[in-house]
Order: structure tokens, then sequence, then C-alpha cells
């Protein structure tokens, strides 16, 4: 302990020398990028969330069929969420001796407690946004029931024994939910108008959503605390278990911010082994003479320890002021994209930055450290004595084990972290023992080379296990810049995909058979073109093999949600497009059997539902059977009607059903709406216009954030590339003096190191792309889910790239020697 | 071991006894130095010659405690070194001895003061600039505690050495070929120096050379032969 002064002092003498500012750059770089990253990481995911729960109208939700106990609210209040409520519930409306099943929402004063409502007093061209529920004695409605029931704005409707002022037409409300194909047409009111309705009894079916807000840290709490008190018929939804379509891109995103984490520090990781490693080789003789003065070993690694952990806190404070700044700028540059109201970093964050700093430097510095302490005094007298490597196994698993912990807290799952390591490491020890044979084999050629091209090559091939160390440190830098840039350009890709210029925004649903055709015929005269028309029949899943499923599903499951309700259900010749079947056949096409169904991946594993088990449904009165004849993956996000059962047509087609589909409309062109809806009054027009607008944006903000991630690995990269290549130059650097000396003119020095440095550079980018492929493959396969392509392009990018960016790294670093006379670059030497 | 405790023990500084050091290649066993017995005296100032290959380095590393022998062993200040851990040998080097070397071995990021303080700042010595101060003056190089290494001339150089060796006022100087990186002139300023020091601070110098007017300025010579005392 004695020598944390000294080794202060020391740092100090150290740092003026100029000998630490490669460690110290590398160290800035790693924490800066790991701390803005982790910081707009944060800060965007907070606003992304924020955003997204808008669509339930709160950060959190309960939905109950009962009212909470008080000590809910005493509770939420304790965690000072903001609470709102609503109740909804179906009742058939009678008006001017017209009959219409509608849904009603009794809302409180609070709600929504995110997002808003939209609503007009004339048409779809005048909507005002408001934040509150219609206040007492009055009704907002949808303009269907408004034709339905032949009422205009101005005139009263009666729900229950109240009577109630229509104030408003009801365009938009954040959380409309669920399966949007069995929606009634809307009735929103205010709670404190719900007990004269006198319609909720004892025994009704209602559906309480109580919606809560605040701090994201309270409302973990509270989920955490209300999660022991549900009963089986309420559940919790948060924006991640309810927004299947919204949570796989966020998912995906948040998996790319933390996989850009993951590479950044890998980047400085390896600067700061690299710069470490030099260090400790220009120290070999200090340890020496400290040792000669009587230092003991263990106070030689003290020594130096405290000065790495000062040179460490110094860095990361840095590093953090940067990253900070870094971040800031970020999202200034996001400004026009983001919602006006971004949500302020956590402490944790910037914490965390500090942390990761020191982490690195202990990971990746420490081994090369060791080292020093193991010189031997006697070096004093015999300069080429130089100390036994520190053991392998300690360097590889300091590295090993930080990273299995970044990449575990990155994919938490363990059996992933295992396999992309094992993965990994194992293709770095085919690579690197396939290297250091081709290394020897390649001497032969030596002696066949002219001059000007056998220094270089044999510079390269001199150290075959040196060579192959700096080979796999430039891929793997590479590898990481390469992993950002097509991580990035192919999720955005996938992205865009899903989402074209004309995706569906509208659809409409309950039309009847006999319409079909004039339907269609109507569309085309609009020129709106549909996506496919799917006849539907409401049924409930009853029985898996012969079993009732209430005895199957778990609680609070994706199965037992869809076992509580009418599932809409189809039937096709066809598999649609856009699914994908990973078990069973589909039917033939031409002549498909009754009895069989094909079900979503998702909810046959929540269901526990495999190919040829027998399912039951009923159908109004009626019972049927179907066999599973195979699970489909069904891509939620397209906007275009997606099922859970699709049914063989024989099976389902003399049921009664109408039909559903989705189409494009203009958000200029109302009027086609409108005279559709009066055309065919008891069809269901769903706008889902708000709805992708949200998602649309959410994903343009997603596009442009990782885009400057990608800027920002790849400047970290480069960055750090640089500093690698330097910290290898020392030895260059004498040789080139002592060839000078020897009368090599500068042309053949230049050349030979520009052979060098070709040579690394280009295998460096080759081993880099080889490497990137595999571990995109496995990336996209196991955790980001996308379809996985070769890069060809990079094939050829990569080794030019690395070629390029090495030969020009070293060149400014050897242009000393070649420029300089020798005489004070071999004094230099010998003085160091 | 304190002051007191030495002085009443012995007048003998260095003891070795069958002192021998054998490499051992994959074929071949070689004898680089073999059965050295030798006793130093307290304040005593011996030379040890021989030429290239003869073992004197060896020797010297040895009896520093810098290295430990095959064979037989070294006892400094009545202590028995090489039974010791190498921890132990620092703390040995730590408290009793000194070192100059041939290329001088200095820091070179340091400045020449900063060099010179060094032992006494690794032993926690308050007063380090101090006494670093008094030692540059002495070897007359006050105007240039500043500089680094790089800025010095080897003369100099070697003086920032000597007084880094002084410094810890040792009881035992090892020299390595002090003047052998340095021209005669120079050479001769140094070796004047490290006589005069020597003599001030009443310390044990054992100087290992090739140059035979310098070996008898020493009390006492030895010559080495392919390991062998002659």
């Amino acid at each position: 302990m004695k020598y944390s002064s000294l080794a202060l002092r020391l740092l100090w003498r150290e740092g003026r020398s100029g000998e630490l500012t490669i460690l110290f750059i590398a160290l800035i770089i790693a924490v800066s990028s790991s701390t803005s990253i982790s910081l707009f990481a944060n800060r965007l995911h907070r606003t992304m969330t924020f955003q997204a729960a808008e669509f339930l109208a709160g950060d959190l939700v309960v939905a109950s069929p009962t009212l909470l106990p008080t000590v809910w609210y005493a509770k939420a209040k304790q965690f000072h969420l903001q609470q709102a409520e609503t109740a909804e519930f179906s009742s058939v409306l009678m008006e001017n001796d017209e009959l219409l099943l509608v849904g009603i929402k009794a809302a409180s004063s609070l709600y929504p407690l995110r997002g808003h409502l939209k609503s007009t007093q004339t048409d779809y061209t005048d909507e005002k946004i408001s934040l509150q529920p219609p206040k007492i004695g009055e009704v907002w409605v949808e303009a269907r029931i408004l034709s339905a029931l032949k009422l205009s704005l101005g005139q009263s409707l009666t729900i229950g024994e109240k009577t109630l002022t229509i104030s408003r037409i009801l365009t938009y409300e954040p959380d409309k939910r669920g399966d949007i194909y069995s929606l009634s047409p809307r009735v929103l009111m205010n709670t404190k108008d719900l007990e004269a309705t006198d319609i909720i009894q004892p025994g009704s079916h209602v559906h309480y959503f109580f919606q809560f807000s605040g701090k994201q840290s309270d409302i973990i709490d509270f989920k955490q605390w209300a999660k022991p008190y549900l009963n089986p018929s309420q559940r919790i939804m948060d924006i991640h278990e309810d927004r299947p379509e919204l949570s796989t891109a966020l998912t995906r995103a948040e998996r790319y911010l933390g996989l850009s984490s993951i590479i950044v520090i890998l980047i400085a990781g390896v600067a700061i082994a690299m710069a470490t490693q030099r260090y400790s080789e220009r120290h070999f003789n200090t340890s020496a003479i400290l040792r000669c003065l009587g230092c003991k070993q263990n106070e030689i690694l003290w020594l130096y320890s405290y000065q790495f952990l000062y040179l460490g806190l110094f860095a990361s404070i840095i590093g953090c002021g940067l990253g900070w700044y870094g971040q800031q700028q970020l999202f200034y540059l996001l400004a026009d994209l983001l919602p006006s109201q971004v949500s302020n970093p956590s402490f944790l964050a910037i914490i965390l930055g500090f942390l990761t700093g020191l982490i690195i430097l202990l990971g990746f510095a420490l081994p090369p450290l060791l080292r020093l302490k193991k010189v031997s005094p006697l070096r004093v007298l015999r300069r080429d004595l130089e100390p036994l490597p520190s053991s392998a196994w300690l360097v590889y698993s300091c590295a090993f084990g930080l990273i299995s912990c970044l990449i575990w807290q990155y994919t938490n799952d363990l059996k992933m972290m295992v396999t992309l390591l094992g993965g990994g490491i194992l293709i770095i020890l085919i690579i690197g023992v396939i290297l250091y044979i081709a290394i020897i084999k390649a001497r032969k050629l030596l002696p066949k080379l002219s001059i000007r091209w056998r220094f270089g090559v044999q510079a390269f091939l001199r150290e075959p296990k040196a060579t192959v160390s700096q080979l796999l440190a430039f891929s793997l830098t590479l590898v990481a810049m390469i992993l950002s840039f097509t991580v990035s350009n192919d999720l955005i890709y996938d992205w865009q995909q899903q989402l074209p210029e004309n995706t569906p925004n509208h659809f409409a649903l309950n039309i009847f058979p006999n319409q079909l055709e004039d339907f269609k015929a109507d569309l085309k005269q609009e020129n709106i073109q549909l996506s496919q028309l799917y006849p539907i029949v409401k049924g409930r899943l009853v029985e898996i093999n012969e079993t009732p499923v209430q005895k199957i599903v778990s609680k609070d499951t994706q199965g037992q949600r869809a076992i509580h309700r009418d599932l809409s259900l189809t039937f096709s010749k066809t598999l649609p497009n856009d699914n994908q079947l990973i078990a069973g056949k589909w039917w033939k096409e031409d002549n498909p059997k009754k009895g069989l169904v094909s079900i979503e991946k998702k909810l046959a594993k929540s269901l526990n539902v495999t190919l040829g088990d027998e399912l039951t449904f009923t159908v109004g009165s009626q019972q049927f059977h179907a066999r599973v004849s195979s699970i489909r993956e069904v891509q939620w996000e397209t906007m275009k009607p997606n099922f859970y059962m699709i049914f063989s047509p024989a099976t389902l087609e003399n049921f009664s059903h109408t039909y559903l589909t989705s189409f494009y409309l203009p958000k200029d062109n109302k009027d086609s709406l409108n005279r559709l809806v009066k055309k065919y009054s008891a069809m269901t027009v769903l706008k889902v216009d708000a709805i992708l607008d949200q998602f649309k944006t959410i994903l343009a903000q997603l596009t442009q954030a990782i885009n400057y991630l990608l800027y920002f690995a790849l400047l970290a990269g480069f960055t750090v590339l640089f500093a690698a290549v330097y910290t290898t130059l020392d030895q260059r650097i004498t040789e080139g003096a002592l060839m000078r000396a020897l009368g090599a003119d500068r042309a053949l020095l230049c050349n030979s190191h520009l052979v060098e440095f070709s040579l690394l550079g280009f295998i460096s980018g080759l081993l880099a792309i080889m490497i990137a492929e595999a571990l995109i493959f496995i990336l996209y396969y196991f955790v980001l889910q996308l379809n996985y392509h070769p890069h060809w392009l990079l094939w050829g990018l990569s080794p030019l790239m690395g070629m390029v960016t090495v030969t020009f790294v070293g060149y400014l670093g050897v242009r000393k020697v070649i420029k300089s006379p020798p005489m004070g670059i071999l004094r230099m030497a010998e003085g160091g | 071991m304190s002051q007191s405790q030495v002085s009443q023990t012995t007048d003998i500084i260095i003891e070795t006894k069958n002192l021998s050091k054998t490499v051992f290649s994959s074929h071949t066993e070689l004898h680089i130095l073999s059965a050295v017995d030798l006793i130093i005296k307290s304040a005593e100032s011996l030379a040890i010659v021989g030429a290239s290959g003869s073992g004197k380095s060896t020797l010297l590393g040895l009896l520093a405690g810098l290295d430990t022998p095959t064979n037989g062993h070294v006892i400094i200040n009545g202590e028995n070194i090489t039974a010791l851990s190498e921890d132990g040998r620092a703390s040995i080097r730590n408290q009793f001895i000194g070192f100059v070397f041939q290329s001088f071995q200095l820091l070179p990021n340091l400045t020449a003061l900063e060099n010179v303080m060094l032992p006494l700042e690794l032993a926690g010595d308050n007063k380090a600039q101090e006494s670093a101060l008094f030692f540059l003056e002495r070897v007359g190089l006050k105007e240039r505690v500043t500089h680094t290494p790089k800025q010095l001339s080897g003369g100099e150089q070697q003086r920032v050495a000597l007084a880094r060796a002084f410094v810890t006022r040792p009881k035992i100087l090892f020299a390595d070929e002090p003047t052998g990186n340095l021209d005669s002139k120079t050479g001769k300023q140094i070796i004047n120096l490290l006589f005069e020091l020597n003599h001030e601070q009443q310390t044990t110098l054992v100087l290992v050379t090739h140059d035979k007017a310098l070996a008898k300025r020493c009390q006492g010579t030895i010559t080495l032969e392919a390991g062998k005392v002659l």
C-alpha cells in the first residue's frame, strides 16, 4: 500500500514522457464509446418504451374482470404512480327503432395516461387531440354508430338508464387492443356516468383495465409487488408482453444496441491488450532495475497496478464526460425524429460506463502486466533475458471471462453464450493453427523472391507467433467493424421490407358473402388494391386430444388468453404468402382433405400442441374436430390479416362466415372510405393509420440511431486499428534503422515496410470476413431472427480495407525511420 | 537485521562457499563457474578480472543475489542469501547493496533527479529529493538535474548512475565494467569519482573489469579463467 503515492508520481513522470498516450487514448475510446452507447441506448429505450406505452395508454396495465382491491390503489400511490381506469363491456343500443351491438368504454378522468384520444366534429379531416375522456353527461361515438342508429352530433344517446349527449365523433383511441377482428363500434363515456346507467350488475361481463404510469423503476417495483396478488382471471400487460409486432422491433433494436457496446468494448479491449503488451515489453528493463533496487515481485505488481488503476480512473472520468457529450450530440442530431420529450438517462448508465472502463482495463491489461512481475533482476546484466510469458490460460481466461459476462448480459441466455463463445474460440483456434502452419510453410518461398519483396515478406514471416497474434488482433477489430456494419444494414433493410410504401392501413371486416363481388368491384373502381379476402368464422378451442383445454394451459400465457375468447378461424386452400411452414405439410391445394388445421407456432408452443394432435372447436352450438397437420410462423408486423388457426376449406366452409381484408388507402383519400362505409353499413372499417405511423416513426428513429451507432463503432474501430498498428512499431523502427545503417536505401526500406503492412492488412481483412460471416450466421439464426445471406461485396472490401488502413497507418508510423538519420534511432533504442 | 547486530557479528561482509553455476542444455552441461570460495571484508575493494566468457558477470550476479547458484552459497552480512526467497534477496539488495552497470541502466522516462530519488522513494524515504540533490551535486551534475538520460552524454549518465548507487548509502557496491561504454578520459574521471565516493562512504566495492590498470587500484584482485579462480 505504501506504493500508492509513489505510483502516482511515477505515473505522472511516465505520462509526461508520452509513454502512456496510446493506452490512455484506447481507454478513453473504450469508456467514452461504451458510456455514450449505454447512455444513448438507455435513454432511447426509455423514450421508446414511453412511446410504446401509448399503445397501452399507460406504462403498465392490469386487466381484470372485477374491480381491484383498494390495497392496489394505496400501493400505487405509495410508488408515486398515476392511475386511471377503464371499464369495457358490450351493450345493445336502441335508437330510432334501430338496434346495434356496441363496445362501451367508460374512462376515468386521467385516461389516457399515455398517448391521446382523437376525435372530430365533422369528418376525418378535422381531428382534434385530447388527453381526457368526454365530460360528465357526454359521449363520443364512432361515426358508424351515427349512421347505423340514424343519429347526429348533439343528439342524445341512451345507455341503460342514462341519457347522454353525443358531443364528438371518436376517431382514435390509443389502446385499441386485442382481437381487432371482433371489435364492435366504440362508445366512449366518463366513468362518473357509469353507475347511473345501471348496466353493470353483479355477474355482468365487464373487462376492467387499470392503467398505471410513473418512473420506470417504480413501475418495475409495482409490477414485482403486484404479480403474486394476481388471480387467474387477471393479468398484467406491458409493452413487451402485449404488442408482439412492436416488441419484436424494440427487442431487435435493443439487441443491436447491446451488440454495439460489446463490439466497441471488444475493439477497445484489443487495443488495450496490445498497448499494455507494448508497455510491458518496454518496461522489462525498468522492472529489472527496480528489482535490483530491492523491489519485491509483488511490490512491482502493485506499483504497476496502482499506476494502471489511476490511469483507468482518469481515463474513465474523461471518457464518461466525453460519452455524456457524445450522447447529447446524438440526441441533438436526432431531435427532429424523436418525440419532444426525451427521457433523462439513468445515473446507473454512467456508473456502468465508469465501471466498464475499469473492468476492461483489468481484463485486458492485467495479463501483460503480470509479466512484469516475473522479470529477472539478472536482466540488468544480460539484456536478452526475457520473462516467461504469463501462462496462456491466465491471459485468455481473463479476457474470455470478461467477454462471456458481456455476452451473457447481452443475450441473457447461457446456452447461446456458450454456443457463440465456443464457436468463436473454435474458429479462432482453427484459423490460428492454419495460419501458423501456413507461415512456416511459406518461408520456403522466400529465396525465390526478389530482394524488394523478400525483406517485407521475411519481416512478416519471421516470428510466426507474433504475426499470428497481430493478425488475430487486427482481424478481430475488423470483424467487429464488419459485424456492426452488416447487422445494422440488414436490420434496416428487414424493417423496410416489413413495411413497404403501401402497407395496408385499413382493415375491413363483416363483409357478407353475398356482398363480396360488389365490394371487390367497388374497391377496383375506387382504385384501391386489396390484399387477400379471408373468410372468418368465430369459434372457440375447447379440447386438445379430448382433454378440456382449461386443464392443459398454464396461467397467464398466450394459450390461456387464446382459449378465453372467440378466435377468428379461417379456411384457405393456399398458404398465405408471408406465412412460413416450420413443421408438417400444407394440404394439397387442388384436393384438400377435411378436418385439418394449421396452427401458429407460438400458440402451439403455449398450448403444447404438436403435429397430429386433435383439436376440438365449438362454433355457436356446433362442435367439430380437426387434426394439426402443420405449424406456421406468422409475421405479425406485416399489418395484413394473420391467423392463429387456418383450416382446410371443407372443415369450415359450411359454417356461416363473413369476410375480412385489409387495404391501403392514401391519407388524403378519405372520401372513398366514406362512400364505402355508407354503402356497406354492416361492414366495420378499422383505421390503423395511427398505429402504422407510430410504428413507422419508431422504426425510422431506430434506423437513424443505429446508423449513428454504426459510425461510432467504425470510428472507434479505425482509431483503435491506428493505435494497434502503432504499438507494433518498436521493433520495426529499430530494425529499419539498422538496415539503413547497413546501407539499405530508402526506397528498399519503404518498399519492404509497404509489403509487410499490406500482407498484414490483407490477410487480416480476409480472416475478418471469414470470422464475421460465421458469427453473423450464428447471430442471425439465434439472436436477431433475421434471414442470413452471404455478403459477397464485403469479401472484396474487407481485405482491401484492411490492407489500405494497416499500410497507411503503418507507413505513418515508420516514416520517421525512413526519413531521419539512423544514428538517432539506434541510440534511442539503445537507451530504451 | 539492525546495524549494531551486523557490526557485532563479523568484519566479513561477503562470503561464498563452493559457489558453482552450471547450465544444462539438451546434451551437455556447461560449467560457467566452479567451486568459488571467497571472503570479502567490510570496506575492502575487490576487482574480478578475466577474459570475456570467463564467468565474471555470472559471479557478480550470484554475489549480488541477482541469480541463484547450482551449488554452494553466498553469505552477505552474515545471512545466507542463497537460502532466501527471491523476495528475501530483494530485501537484502534494498538494505545493503548498490549497483553500477556498464550500460548505465537509467530509466529513460525519468529525469536525472528522479532516477536518483527512485531507490529512496522505494524505501519510503521522506527526504529523497534532498539526498538525491546532494549526491547529484557531489558527482558534478547540479545543473542537469531536470535532464532525461537521452539529453545526457554517456559520462553524465554514468555519473547519475553513481549518484543513484550511493544515495542509499549501501554497505556494498557492485560495479560491472563501469567504464566499458565510455572513452578512456571520461572513464578515468568516473573511476576517480567512484573511488572517492567509495572512500567517503566506507563502502565495500566489488568491481568486474578486464582493465588491469583499474584492477590495480583495488585492494585485492581475483582472476577468473573458464569459471575457476586462478
